[in-house]
């Protein structure tokens, strides 16, 4: 498999006034493409830094992030606008619509931030994407008229509409009640079998298994890498590691 | 409350720029509304209060000088009902030489060092007269009609006929010359000393004395007492202040009029600032509004915590704003009262005080408790969840076409910000729609002035020249006018006093000449026809008299006891002196009733190519010819300069609140959707895209005013000048407005408006993602 996404020595540091905290401390990491890879860790260990430097969102304080060829950190931050619009495709925990816009112009709105001519083309596609994820029917509506549920799979859809290289999902079900996360796993488990390389962050052991890879990220550091499948071996590998390092 | 006091404290002091934000707002505000209010303040009654300020005469006596006596005017002032006297003034008609131009003008005495108690002069320029000096303070008509400036020479011609040039020191306004009905000469102000200098002979100066009455009414009554106590025909003029006043407030009307709506514009202005602003500032913080209420703050903290912030801000704002505005309020408003002819009255007043203190804070009180009312009634899921009040539903056409067009997304995400936020929307664009109305009234004000400039006659001046005569004949006047180079065509005019059967007083312009050379503008009925009893007549005679044009007028000229004569109105006229209560008739009907009176001035209309210094050096041989030519060159009045001056200022000044009001907005806005530009910077929008998106919903609301505020401003200013222009008979008024200027005003309105998002959409660009979409 092609390498799609390769991290090396990555470090990153946060000021707080005179305080310095170190939230990534040397993680290097490599993410083949049609991968589905889950990030698992508890809060603080750094999970949610090394999704926003992987999806260009910030800048490493050391190490680099290469996604499909692109080093991002030497890119200003036009160039790295341009890269988040043609190769990433984002899903928060908060779904982080616009609020004033409807549900198909949210799909459609990094479509036609990237420029896409053909008009028609966009809103087949973004047609295609809300039929697939069975909310078609809300599109004339505006997000807050939707369920938590509903605005996460605007969100999936609006994450996929440029047929991103890489999508990234932080806590895509950590808002949402365990019928509607397990829906929104399901979609993302359905898009990576159709090639969608996928990087996931979550706490929970049941959204980690959909993944094919389980990453485990303690105090900034890899501390685990393992096969997913299995949610209960997951949660018991999980609760290990996080022993043996505070031990 | 601690609860609540704790917030407050903590929302003004953790935001301090938020909070300075609003301060710098309502200061601003504040001095806008002081500057307002002063203004109206200087433009109250301002001929009644220079009058009263500077004691001025309620009746002016000029005296025959050989049929009075000293004791004579000392028994006047004992009259009962006189209050004071400004003693014998002393003058002598004389000719002085302004730059090029002779003028006669009355030298006027008066005391040195200090004025007397009663008729003061307002010194408006420079200074007053010193002892042992020989200088001239100049009557502030000089600067308007001559140009004469603190500094300059003024020949004065003396008793021997030599010229000796005196400096002008100052220039003064006198509350009671007599602009109404004047045949008098403008005045110059000299010292006794100066004048016995230069006319040394007593006997021929002219006696006058002005009289501070205690009732100011009875100006009638006591002028038949002073008739009755002195020789018959002693008293050669006369001027009743009341007529002073009434010429003086149809000269300030244009001034009053748009000065005042320009005073409203600025009250509306800082209401439309406070509400954008606070309303904006309060609906940023929905998720605040939500959280609070989930921690169990009731409806009544939430509207606690927000009145409470900007009561305190309100407090500390609006006396600084009323400090700046009473510290900025002499620039432009000195000038308002020297146009005005009048003084300057500070805006510190306990009225002016409470006012902008209470109106401001109560705009702010209002304009939070509506916002944050709106807040608290939110749903507190929905107000954490989204952070922001829920936008408005229904996008409008404009962003339905920019879609169909496929015009870029941040254009589009612009314009969607407009129909998102509604009515914040349009009290920022309605802020905006008065700085536009400001300019295009001060520039329609300008064309129109222009129009006017160009056709004189329009105003009733319908000449290119005025030529006096004291000693030639007027038969050898004539004669040398039909020879003179350059004239087209000349008439001349004799102004006869009349008096109607009922009582009222008036000046009637007897004319004759080549009338149909001259372009007479009528605006209602038709010219008088030649040798006949036909007249027109100013609308302010109109409209005095209670006549109209058809009617019959039947008047006695001159002196008392002549036979009556009667004419017929046959048209109205633009009459632009004594408050256009004039008349004009042909001199064959006035001849013989005047006799041996001739006319004495000439109106002249010059041939367009024809060079002024030959008919000048013609007419004008040597430096005591008898004959004077006056050639008009400003045909408008000094103090429509200065109001088209003050109008601009004062829409510069509008236009600028409403930058604030922009700017403010804009910043507002971003930080409410800040969450909003952190997902389109994650869905790849550049920070240019961002800056694009801001300064689109400017943009758009700046077109969206000046497009508004274009024919708004027009028809406004073109209601005010038809209406204007009623009261001064000058018919059909020629609005103008430059179309040029109009479009050029589209993109600078745009632009203005840009640049007044141009920070705030900076701030956007550069905010980090990580860290907005963290902080929700």
């Amino acid at each position: 498999m092609r390498c799609l996404v390769e991290i090396n020595e990555l470090h990153k540091t946060y000021h707080t006034g005179d305080v310095a905290f170190e939230a990534l401390k040397g993680v290097s990491l490599d993410v083949s493409a049609g991968d589905f890879v889950a990030i698992m860790g508890p809060s603080g260990s750094g999970k949610s830094t090394l999704l926003q430097l992987v999806g260009g969102l910030d800048r490493p304080t050391a190490g680099s992030v290469r996604v499909d060829g692109h080093t991002l950190h030497t890119m200003d931050e036009t160039g790295l606008a341009r890269f988040r619009r043609t190769h990433i495709g984002f899903v928060f925990q908060f779904f982080h619509l616009v609020d004033n816009l409807t549900v198909q112009a949210n799909v459609e709105l990094p479509a036609l931030l990237a420029r896409r001519k053909d008009r028609r083309a966009i809103r087949a596609r973004s047609t295609d994407l809300l039929t697939s994820l069975g909310i078609a029917d809300q599109a004339p509506k505006y997000p807050w008229e939707l369920s938590g549920g509903q605005q996460q799979r605007v969100a999936i859809a609006r994450a996929l509409i440029n047929q991103p290289t890489l999508l990234l999902a932080d806590e895509p079900t950590g808002n949402l009640d365990s019928a509607s996360g397990q829906e929104v796993l399901a979609i993302l488990s359905v898009f990576n079998q159709r090639g969608q390389t996928t990087l996931i962050v979550t706490h929970d052991a049941a959204a980690a298994a959909q993944a094919r890879r389980v990453l485990f990220l303690h105090d900034g550091r890899i501390v685990g890498d393992v096969p997913g499948g299995d949610a209960r071996r997951i949660a018991q590998q999980l609760a290990e590691s996080e022993q043996e390092q505070s031990g | 409350m601690d609860a609540v006091w704790l917030k407050v404290k903590a929302d003004v002091l953790s935001r301090p720029l938020i909070s300075l934000l609003i301060l710098v707002t309502i200061v601003a505000a504040s001095a806008l509304f002081t500057l307002a209010l002063a203004t109206l303040l200087n433009l109250s009654a301002p001929y009644d209060r220079a009058f009263e300020k500077l004691n001025g005469a309620h009746l002016w006596l000029h005296f025959e000088r050989d049929r009075v006596q000293r004791r004579d005017v000392e028994r006047i002032e004992a009259l009962p009902g006189v209050a004071g006297s400004t003693g014998i003034q002393y003058s002598v008609v004389s000719r002085v030489q302004v730059n090029d131009t002779r003028l006669w003008i009355s030298l006027q005495v008066v005391p040195s060092g200090e004025m007397g108690p009663v008729n003061r002069l307002l010194i408006q320029e420079g200074r007053y007269l010193l002892p042992r000096q020989a200088e001239l303070l100049a009557g502030s008509d000089l600067n308007e009609i001559h140009d004469v400036a603190v500094g300059d020479a003024i020949h004065v011609t003396n008793a021997d006929g030599r010229k000796e040039a005196l400096p002008v020191v100052g220039l003064a306004y006198n509350p009671t010359w007599d602009t109404y009905r004047n045949t008098q000469p403008p005045y110059l102000y000299v010292t006794e000393e100066t004048l016995r200098e230069l006319f040394p002979d007593e006997s021929a100066w002219d006696w006058s004395v002005g009289l501070r009455l205690d009732d100011p009414q009875a100006v009638d009554g006591m002028l038949g007492r002073i008739e009755s106590a002195l020789s018959s025909d002693a008293i050669a003029e006369q001027t009743d202040w009341r007529d002073v006043r009434e010429s003086a407030i149809f000269g300030a009307q244009l001034n009053l009029v748009f000065l005042g709506a320009f005073s409203l514009f600025a009250i509306l202005a800082t209401v439309l600032v406070i509400t954008t602003s606070i309303s904006a500032r309060v609906l940023s913080q929905f998720r605040q509004i939500g959280i609070l209420k989930a921690v169990g703050f009731t409806r009544g903290h939430i509207l606690a915590l927000y009145l409470g912030q900007y009561a305190l801000l309100a407090l500390i704002g609006s006396p600084v704003g009323l400090l700046v505005g009473v510290l900025l309020s002499p620039l432009p408003l000195k000038s308002v009262a020297a146009s005005l002819s009048t003084t300057y009255r500070p805006p510190l007043n306990p009225l002016v005080l409470l006012l902008v203190v209470g109106a401001v804070s109560l705009v702010v009180l209002l304009a939070t408790l509506g916002s944050a009312h709106r807040g608290a009634q939110a749903n507190i899921v929905r107000a954490i969840a989204t952070g922001a009040e829920a936008p408005c539903r229904k996008t409008f056409l404009g962003v339905e076409l920019a879609a169909r067009w496929g015009l870029p997304v941040p254009f589009i995400l612009g314009l969607n910000d407009v129909s998102a936020r509604p009515l914040r929307s349009a009290l920022t664009g309605l802020n905006l729609t008065l700085g536009v109305m400001g300019i295009v009234f001060g520039l329609t004000l300008n064309e129109t002035l222009r129009t006017y400039e160009r056709e004189p006659s329009l105003l009733g001046i319908v000449y290119d020249a005025v030529v006096t005569r004291q000693e030639t004949s007027d038969r050898h006047t004539r004669h040398r006018l039909e020879n003179a180079p350059g004239v087209v065509a000349f008439y001349s005019e004799y102004l006869a006093d009349a008096k109607t059967e009922t009582g009222q007083s008036f000046q009637v312009r007897a004319v004759e000449g080549n009338l149909a050379a001259f372009p007479f503008h009528v605006t209602t009925g038709r010219f008088l026809r030649p040798h006949t009893h036909e007249a027109i007549a100013g609308q302010g005679l109109l409209d005095w008299l209670g006549v109209a044009v058809g009617d019959e007028i039947t008047l006695t000229l001159d002196e008392h006891g002549r036979r009556p004569t009667m004419w017929t109105i046959v048209g109205a006229y633009p009459e632009p002196i004594n408050a256009g209560q004039m008349m004009m008739v042909n001199w064959s009907t006035v001849e013989r009733a005047v006799r041996p009176a001739e006319p004495r001035t000439y109106f002249l209309q010059l041939a367009p190519q024809e060079d002024p210094a030959r008919l000048k050096q013609y007419l004008e041989p040597r430096p005591d010819a008898d004959l004077n030519l006056v050639l008009v060159g400003q045909t408008l009045p000094d103090a429509v300069v200065y109001l088209q001056l003050a109008i601009f200022a004062l829409a510069g000044i509008l236009v600028g609140v409403a930058m604030i009001n922009v700017f403010n907005t804009s910043l507002l806005a971003v930080q409410e959707k800040l969450r909003t530009v952190g997902v389109l910077k994650t869905l790849g929008m550049t920070p240019g895209q961002v800056v694009a998106m801001v300064n689109t919903t400017a943009g758009f609301l700046g077109l969206t005013a000046v497009l508004a505020g274009i024919p708004l401003g027009w028809l406004l200013t073109r209601e005010m000048l038809l209406s204007l222009s009623r009261v001064y008979g000058l018919g059909q008024v020629k609005v103008t407005l430059n179309g040029l200027y109009a479009l050029l005003l589209i993109p600078l309105m745009v632009l203005v408006s840009m640049v007044g998002s141009v920070i705030p959409g900076r701030q956007a660009a550069r905010a980090s993602i990580v860290k907005v979409l963290h902080s929700e």
